[in-house]
């Protein structure tokens, strides 16, 4: 069948990265580079008077104030239309609204020069306010105004009881639906703030270059926003702007937007004229930078007798922290998850957005679904068991599949399912983990219980659709042909580490019949390829990949044309491309003439020596579906009833993405989506101190994410591919990174019911709730 | 709570000397010559106190070289375990496994592979938090520390060592040599169990049981717990209540015995309750395993 999708192959990054070769931010060094520290608020909620610098300049720094930056209002992430975008952040600011809210930054010669030049900054507080840490006491009567006014797109909004932004939607006759139920089931849940933990904290290096221009070297899942975020802040024209492609040690959604940092460096690298490098420390990134949403759900749904899924009502209050990270499509993706769940008859949707003195939330992956799977999962649960009726039958039954309308990433993407691998991964995965055997949790005794729970759910394969809706969604790429018939791959694109790019290789592999061994991934910027929105909505591959098939089907064509001319076909669709093992190349053939053969190789050189010009070409394309990824998850947990201490037992994780380009490197991130939805389920959470600080203060001591050895090993980790196609992907395949994670919290949650009979409706499930469940105490 | 502008974890902000003597005289003479100075080992703990300025000595004197602290010598009383032993020798040395299978089990479960070959023994009893994984053990073992100075030495029972949360008896100018365990050639079981967040983490509560049978009567038994109380502690009153009742009355009391003699808190490990809670569930595991144990591969310690 294919050549090479579906093969394993060396990643191209695989060596650099195990022999610690890879460039990151952190490794770029510019000759004459200063550093830069962050000038950090210690309060939640403060006006700043005056700040003297004095004493760090006359140290030698060069020192960045709130005075010195543009004047701008923004939204570091650029995913939405600018009608949609609110805009609340500045550079640096006089109001600090959350501790470790940047008010000054400083540059310096080294490192410790310039730590000590951040501790001579002397800043005073004019005032220092009660921080509002509740989103409940953010919205209630009286609460002091975080923000007064705020931008959306161009316009002046004024922000009323601390709601940054709202959402409502309804459907169908909900009353009528809800008469119809025999079920009905109402419950509230809470999912706290989680730290995304990727392994690199964010970074950027700057540099102006002898012609004016900007190079930035930085942490981002995208350079092209990045860039743009640039322009709009600093007032750069975008060609007078190159942002690079570096490496990143992952994202979870944590480089999605412009981390503040990058717009900081900028600044110093302005006012100081010299190359600037800014990198958080593991406090800054963790205890500072980036946090998850905190979300306050509650879900009323019904079913009727039959078992038929009738109405469902979700209110959503997400608490974002001080500023907007693109909160506002959030609460529409939210309704999005929601919405394609389950076949709701009728429903209804009110989410709202509210500003808190913490830390600025961002997407963390699933931006939504893992929280909504979650709080959906448990509910249908619910109301299986009330019916009697097997959960997996019950979800079968009313899941959104093949042929329905889906609208995955909010109310303007939508589109029609076309592939559903959900029948068969519910078959295959439950008789693998011996679902009808798990038991009652009524009829567990004795101290260690198991138990086995199922989640189910989606992600879409990026944000595309036929409309154009309010989210920005397309890619680039660039595919050149060289002169001895090797292949340049250029493009915006970023990799976060799980192998995006190396799927693409084969995309373009399998289109051109050239191993991936002889197609190259460039490192660009900005300056040398064309738009990409971001590696983000699990679009890497589906979109993403299909630019470069699109690109490289270009190439081909005129490699046949080429061809044509030099075997002297008669046209260019006598043509027959195959991988030659032996040449370890392409090769051109008229099929039956056995002696009309060239390859790829000698095509490339002849039209060199010829002056018939390079072969290359540049595309940008736009999905117009976001097929749902499904993913199943069982997982088998052991509960010990007088410790509260959970464990993996065993999980079967299926997944439908299609075509599956890499099977190892998908079933890495099922793995890994396992790995940080079992820390949503039993571990992360960030709280605050009366007073804002984060309690974590010491980072990665006080805040745990589980290791290897906390997980099941490989023997009790199966993973399970569905067998489809999907039409619109490159050679069928579908997106993974997200749809990897969503359903594990549900599926853990569930799994724990089953084997002790209580639900929780607050991640995480410690073992010091279990307990407090169990005895009381705790 | 420190500023958090002037906390830089990518450097050591602050400065000071550093001195690597070549034998343990000439570290004490360093230590007495110089105010305020301070002794490295792995550097574990101490690395992250000086970066967050939880301390600011004015030298550091870097003992993790000396050879002369860092042996394991079976004698035929004792196992003496020089202080700049690292916590994967404890793991993997031959003695430490044969006679202080105890010790060994808590080392196997420290920290991480690259902290456990940097990680010493001394450095995790001076540093003397309440969650320090070998001091159960040792103290289950009355262990005994020489304290070596410039005027000789002084031997303290490891019971009597700690002062507090992050405090010790260690005086000014005093190094701790080595540890000291006795060994009875009793036959015992044995059992350190450490209830954590995650495979990688200091422990919520930990539990060390050595237990020595007499038929089934509880012939001598030592209990020491981690992580409940301002040290490391032992539950000498539980014990000897317990001592030569039946094995199961001893397991069905010394829970709540044990329960009297520590004084857990909230940190942002765990809450007071739950580590009061599972302290007992954790004890009761810790003497059935230990009684297993003595039956299965009693050791003589
Ligand atoms: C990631 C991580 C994980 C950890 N996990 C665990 C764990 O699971 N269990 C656990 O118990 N601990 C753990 N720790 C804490 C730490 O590793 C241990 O306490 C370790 O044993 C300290 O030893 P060290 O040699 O590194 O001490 P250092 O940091 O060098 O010194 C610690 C203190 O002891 C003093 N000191 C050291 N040696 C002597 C001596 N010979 N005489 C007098 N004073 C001395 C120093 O002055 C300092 O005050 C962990 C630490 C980290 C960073």
């Amino acid at each position: 069948m294919y050549d090479f999708i579906g093969k394993r192959f060396p990643r191209h990054d695989g060596f650099i990265k195990a022999a610690g070769l890879a460039e990151f931010t952190f490794d770029v060094e510019v000759p004459g580079m200063l550093y830069g520290r962050i000038f950090k608020s210690p309060y939640a909620f403060a006006k700043v008077g005056r700040i003297d610098t004095s004493l760090a300049e006359s140290m030698g720094a060069v020192v960045l104030t709130p005075d010195d930056v543009p004047d701008v209002l923004f939204n570091p992430r650029l995913v939405s239309i600018e009608e949609d975008t609110f805009k609340d952040w500045r550079v640096l600011t006089k109001t600090p609204r959350y501790v470790g809210e940047p008010i000054a930054a400083v540059a310096a010669p080294t490192e410790d020069s310039a730590q000590r030049a951040l501790e001579a900054l002397r800043v005073e507080f004019e005032e220092v306010y009660e921080p509002i840490l509740d989103p409940f006491e953010a919205t209630s009567p009286g609460a002091r105004q975080i923000h007064a006014r705020i931008m959306r797109g161009r316009r002046w909004v004024e922000v009323r009881s601390n709601v940054g932004a709202e959402l409502r939607y309804s459907e169908g006759d909900l009353e009528a639906e809800e008469r119809r139920s025999s079920v009905i089931v109402d419950r509230r849940f809470h999912v706290p703030r989680r730290y995304h933990a990727q392994l690199e904290p964010k970074g950027a290096v700057c540099k102006i270059e002898p012609d004016g221009t900007l190079t930035a070297w930085t942490t981002t899942q995208t350079i092209h926003n990045t860039k743009i975020m640039i322009s709009q802040v600093y007032g750069i024209p975008m060609n007078r702007i190159d942002v690079r492609k570096v490496p990143i040690g992952g994202g979870f959604g944590s480089g999605i937007h412009t981390n503040l940092v990058t717009l900081i460096a900028v600044g110093l690298c302005l006012k100081a004229g010299r190359p600037v490098k800014l990198v958080l420390t593991r406090e800054d990134d963790m205890v500072h930078d980036h946090v998850s949403f905190e979300f306050y759900m509650r879900i009323r749904a019904g079913a009727t007798r039959e078992g038929e899924i009738t109405f469902g009502e979700m209110e959503n209050t997400v608490d974002m922290g001080a500023h907007q990270v693109q909160a506002y499509p959030l609460l529409g993706a939210s309704l999005g998850w929601f919405v394609s769940l389950y076949k709701w008859r009728a429903l209804r949707y009110y989410g709202r957005a509210v500003y808190t003195n913490k830390v600025p939330s961002c997407a963390i992956r699933g931006y939504g679904a893992p929280e909504v799977t979650w709080a959906v999962e448990t509910v249908v649960d619910e109301m299986a068991e009330e019916l009697k009726m097997d959960p997996v039958e019950f979800r079968l039954k009313n899941y959104r599949g093949r042929g329905e309308i889906f609208w995955g990433q909010g109310p303007t993407v939508r589109s029609v399912i076309r592939s559903d691998g959900v029948p068969e991964l519910m078959a295959k995965c439950s008789e693998l983990i011996e679902w009808k055997k798990r038991g009652d949790p009524k009829s567990k005794t004795g101290r260690f219980r198991r138990g086995i729970g199922v989640g189910r759910g989606f992600h879409t394969s990026g944000a595309g659709g036929p409309l154009s809706g309010a989210v920005i969604d397309y890619s680039g790429a660039i595919v050149k042909l060289n002169e001895d018939g090797t292949v340049d791959y250029i493009t915006a694109l970023q990799d976060h580490g799980g192998g995006t790019l190396d799927a693409h290789a084969k995309i373009i592999a399998e289109e051109l019949k050239v191993p991936p061994s002889r197609i190259r991934i460039v490192w660009s910027g900005t300056a040398t390829t064309v738009y990409d929105v971001c590696t983000h909505a699990s679009r890497g591959v589906f979109v993403g990949g299909e630019a470069a098939r699109r690109a490289a089907a270009e190439v081909r064509r005129k490699i046949l044309e080429y061809a044509a001319r030099m075997l002297d076909a008669v046209n260019p669709e006598a043509l027959r491309v195959t991988y030659d093992k032996e040449l370890d190349d392409a090769v051109i053939f008229v099929e039956g003439a056995p002696e009309k053969r060239i390859s790829l190789g000698e095509v490339a050189r002849i039209a060199w020596q010829r002056n018939w010009g390079s072969i290359s070409a540049s595309v940008s394309y736009r999905a117009t579906v976001a097929p749902p990824s499904f993913t199943v998850y069982f997982v088998e947990v052991e509960v010990d009833t007088e410790t509260g201490v959970v464990r993996p037992i065993r999980v079967v994780a299926g997944a439908d993405v299609g075509t599956v380009i890499s099977p190892e490197l998908a079933a890495g991130q099922l793995h890994g989506g396992f790995a940080i939805g079992w820390s949503w389920a039993t571990g992360d959470e960030v709280v605050y101190l009366r007073d804002g600080t984060p309690a974590h203060r010491l980072s990665m001591t006080d805040y745990k994410i589980p290791t290897v050895l906390d997980l099941p090993d490989d023997e009790n980790f199966t993973v399970v591919f569905a067998s489809t196609h999907e039409p619109f992907g490159p050679f069928g395949a579908k997106g993974l990174g997200e749809s990897a994670s969503n359903p594990v919290v549900a599926a853990v949650a569930n799994a724990i019911y089953n084997a002790i009979g209580v639900r929780f409706y607050e991640i995480p499930i410690t073992p010091e709730r279990i307990l407090r469940a169990l005895k009381g105490g705790g | 709570m420190l500023s958090i502008n002037l906390i830089n974890t990518y450097r050591i902000p602050q400065t000071f000397e550093y001195y690597r003597p070549r034998s343990l005289r000439e570290a004490l003479e360093l230590l007495n010559a110089i105010e305020n100075a301070k002794v490295i080992a792995g550097g574990t703990d101490l690395v992250v106190d000086l970066k967050y300025r939880r301390v600011t000595p004015r030298a550091l004197v870097d003992v993790s070289g000396l050879s002369e602290l860092k042996f394991v010598k079976a004698g035929d009383s004792y196992v003496e375990i020089g202080s700049a032993t690292t916590i994967q020798e404890l793991a993997e040395n031959g003695a430490v496994r044969r006679y202080l299978p105890l010790l060994a089990e808590a080392a196997e479960l420290f920290g991480s592979w690259q902290i456990r070959n940097l990680a010493t023994i001394g450095g995790n009893l001076c540093n003397a938090s309440p969650a320090a994984d070998t001091a159960p053990p040792l103290l289950a073992h009355d262990a005994e520390l020489e304290l070596a100075s410039l005027s000789g030495s002084r031997v303290v029972p490891l019971a009597k060592f700690f002062a507090g949360p992050k405090k010790t008896v260690l005086e000014r100018g005093e190094i701790l040599r080595s540890v000291r365990v006795p060994v009875h050639r009793r036959r015992a079981g044995w059992s350190f169990i450490k209830v954590a967040r995650t495979s990688f983490d200091l422990a919520k509560v930990s539990v060390a049981v050595l237990l020595s049978l007499d038929g089934n009567t509880v012939a001598d038994v030592r209990i020491a717990l981690g992580s409940v109380a301002p040290t490391p502690v032992r539950a000498r009153t539980a014990e000897k209540h317990i001592t030569g009742a039946s094995f199961e009355e001893a397991v069905a009391l010394a829970p709540e015995l044990v329960a009297r003699e520590i004084a857990p808190i909230d940190d942002v490990r765990s809450t007071a309750r739950y580590r009061l809670e599972v302290a007992k569930t954790v004890v009761r595991d810790a003497m059935r395993r230990a009684y297993e144990r003595f039956f299965r591969v009693g050791v003589e310690v």
